[in-house]
């Protein structure tokens, strides 16, 4: 007896190890408020003080009963968004499909737990995308191919749900998902899709006005060059110029691997990576490229950073460089465990804040010279 | 039986000393496995490769693709399993042969000479004692490698996508492939399923792989009247344990895994049966005593 049990928890052991060979599942999200880094990583969103790095509270979903067997487990990566009024919306990524409105003022003191505003359970399908808010409404993409549309007066109800995509195949034969959060004019809301598609809807009549494909899906967002006109980079390694009010669209600019982190519009220049590791800054004005792109290192998913004098850029190999007007690369933060960074950095309170996957900590808090000022959890 | 014992002896001079042609066998599937294991990724990555093959020949559906994906492993597998069935029988006759009961009478209260004389009569017979189990273990690395590789394919998380697109060969259009169209019948999957049933959620995919995975093992377990027999004794176990175990899986992974469980199952079944090793009457409670 004592052999066939020892036998089954061989091959238990050596199933679950070796099906766990596949390493993380899903890069961490991450926001800051001035005063609260707010990070989904996984299994909780875990609210740490800025200034000592401290936790002050995580939350992981409102379900506390007992489970036996945990089958239907949340995933929250999402990076969460913060409102005006000082709610942060969390997604869970899971099976669940739950969306919370928490409020960080109101927490339990018994639990630590903050308190759940509100909660909509409407979709079908994964969070991926964070959401955006446009004055009093919540526009969430789904996976399953809707954007649900909250008031955010009362919080939960649903204004509507508006079908952008089908989830699975659309009539070019491709399915889609909408992972990245949308990007508004104040007319219109603009959506990427996994379907290679791009959306763009009316914000008053919730009507899709234009749908054009790229050749390649879009896991980032859309961005607003200072023109008007919308930008937008694809796995089809080519950046599209839109006209936000036609959808009339042209390639400028081929890329060297796939765009993936949505690109930033400062000022006249666009800055966006690849994933071979590429760099590039974009002048909307000229329709030229301000200098030839630099590869700092490795892959780069999440988009730049761009600060009053420099642009910092995570790459996965962990490292943050430093970018100037110049395009001189600087390493500005030497990652030496191993940890990965695919999630985008975050300024806040005078720290850069930079997501981890794979090493020792989730979270770095470094100040602006580039020096380590706490890490969660502490090391 | 002489015939048979000399055949092997003559094989074996061309052998190392000490090495017998069973002994290099097992040699051989230990270096495969080890060779699978230290090169993890690339076991993945060619069965991502294979499975979006398949795919885009299909016409982008990842359920007929994983299907003929089995299908194909199967195909690969077919002499290993055939071995396994021969290595099974050779043992469990062996639990019968006139030889092997004396030497258990006889070495009863001696048991390192017992199991020398077993390793003579193994050898005299040309059997390998872990004939039945050394084409399981190369399987292995297989069924591991699939949980990641169908995890990745489909994709549920942009890391995953990021992580296929490292996985796939340039001769693959990998960018006006992904994302994979995960729908296939009522599933998802690159999710757990679930079907609701009466208001409530019911795995049905999970059920249906601990079903057929019972039916497969009890179909295809060789009967046994020897109540010592070490291979009928595990056999009997595993057919209670590998449904639990694959049950579970099902509950918590991507249903894309559990179809390949079921599609197996059937395979296996049906592969036993072509081969007229399959009997029904193991379905029938308490048949095992007859």
């Amino acid at each position: 007896m004592r052999k066939k049990l020892v036998f089954i928890a061989i091959i238990l052991l050596a199933a679950v190890f070796l099906s766990g060979c596949t390493g993380a599942i899903a890069w961490p999200g991450l926001a800051a408020d001035g005063q609260t880094a707010y990070l989904a990583n996984t299994t909780a969103v875990h609210a740490i003080e800025l200034k000592s790095g401290k936790e002050l509270w995580s939350f992981a979903g409102d379900d506390t009963g007992f489970k036996l067997f945990n089958t239907n487990p949340s995933l929250y990566v999402t990076t969460p968004v913060i409102t005006e009024d000082g709610l942060v919306i969390i997604l869970d990524s899971g099976n669940k499909h739950e969306m919370f409105a928490i409020n960080p003022k109101d927490i339990n003191q018994e639990t630590n737990a903050p308190a759940v505003a509100w909660k909509f359970t409407g979709a079908e399908g994964n969070w991926i995308a964070p959401p955006l808010i446009v004055g009093n409404r919540l526009f969430a993409p789904n996976a399953d191919g809707n954007i649900y549309v909250l008031d955010m007066e009362d919080g939960q109800s649903l204004k509507q749900a508006i079908k952008v995509i089908e989830p699975f195949l659309n009539s070019e034969g491709q399915p889609g998902r909408l992972w990245a959060q949308p990007v508004s004019d104040g007319e219109r809301i603009f959506v990427t899709s996994l379907d290679h598609s791009v959306f763009a809807i009316d914000l008053e009549t919730y009507e899709i006005i234009w749908h054009e494909d790229l050749g390649g899906a879009v896991p980032g967002g859309a961005a607003l060059g200072s023109d008007g006109m919308l930008y937008v980079g694809s796995l089809a390694k080519q950046l599209e110029k839109f006209d936000p009010l036609t959808g009339e669209h042209k390639p400028v600019l081929d890329t060297k691997g796939w765009i993936w982190g949505t690109p930033v519009a400062e000022g006249d220049n666009l800055y966006f990576s690849d994933v071979d590791g590429y760099f590039y800054s974009y002048n909307i004005k000229e329709e030229k490229l301000n200098w030839e792109p630099v590869k700092p290192d490795n892959a780069i998913t999440a988009s730049p950073l761009v600060q009053s004098d420099n642009i910092l850029l995570a790459t996965e190999t962990g490292s943050v460089y430093s970018i100037d007007s110049e395009g001189k690369v600087v390493l500005w933060y030497d990652e030496l465990k191993d940890g990965k960074a695919y999630t985008t950095p975050v300024s806040s309170d005078g720290y850069v804040l930079v997501a981890y996957l794979e090493t020792d900590y989730y979270l770095i808090a470094l100040n602006e010279d580039g020096r380590q000022a706490w890490t969660f959890p502490a090391q | 039986m002489k015939n048979t014992s000399n055949k092997t002896q003559a094989k074996q001079v061309e052998l190392p000393q000490g090495f017998s042609r069973e002994s290099l066998k097992t040699v051989a599937v230990i270096a495969i496995l080890v060779l699978a294991f230290t090169n993890w990724n690339a076991v993945i990555a060619i069965l991502i490769n294979a499975m979006i093959f398949i795919y885009g020949l299909v016409g982008q559906n990842f359920g007929i693709a994983l299907i003929l994906f089995t299908i194909l492993i199967r195909v690969i597998t077919w002499p290993l399993n055939a071995q396994q069935m021969k290595g099974a029988k050779a043992m469990q006759d062996l639990q019968t042969d006139k030889d092997w009961l004396a030497i258990q009478k006889k070495y009863a209260k001696d048991r390192e000479k017992l199991a020398q004389e077993q390793m003579r009569l193994y050898r005299e017979k040309g059997i390998n004692p872990f004939g039945s189990c050394l084409p399981t273990l190369i399987q292995f690395p297989i069924l591991f490698a699939l949980i990641p590789s169908i995890t990745f394919a489909i994709g549920s998380t942009p890391l995953s996508i990021l992580k296929l697109s490292r996985s796939v060969y340039a001769f693959q259009d990998v960018a006006a492939l992904v994302p994979l169209n995960s729908k296939f019948l009522w599933m998802d999957l690159g999710l757990p399923e679930r079907t609701l049933l009466f208001g409530l959620s019911i795995p049905v995919l999970a059920l249906i792989v601990a079903l057929t995975t019972y039916v497969q093992s009890k179909l295809t377990m060789p009967p046994s009247t020897n109540p010592n027999d070490q291979a009928a004794a595990t056999g009997k176990m595993m057919s209670i344990y590998m449904p639990i175990m694959l049950f579970f899986f099902s509950l918590n992974y991507a249903s894309g895994l559990a179809v390949y469980f079921i599609t197996s199952n059937i395979l296996a079944i049906a592969q036993y049966a072509m081969m007229g090793k399959v009997d029904w009457r193991n379905l029938l409670p308490g048949s095992q005593k007859k």
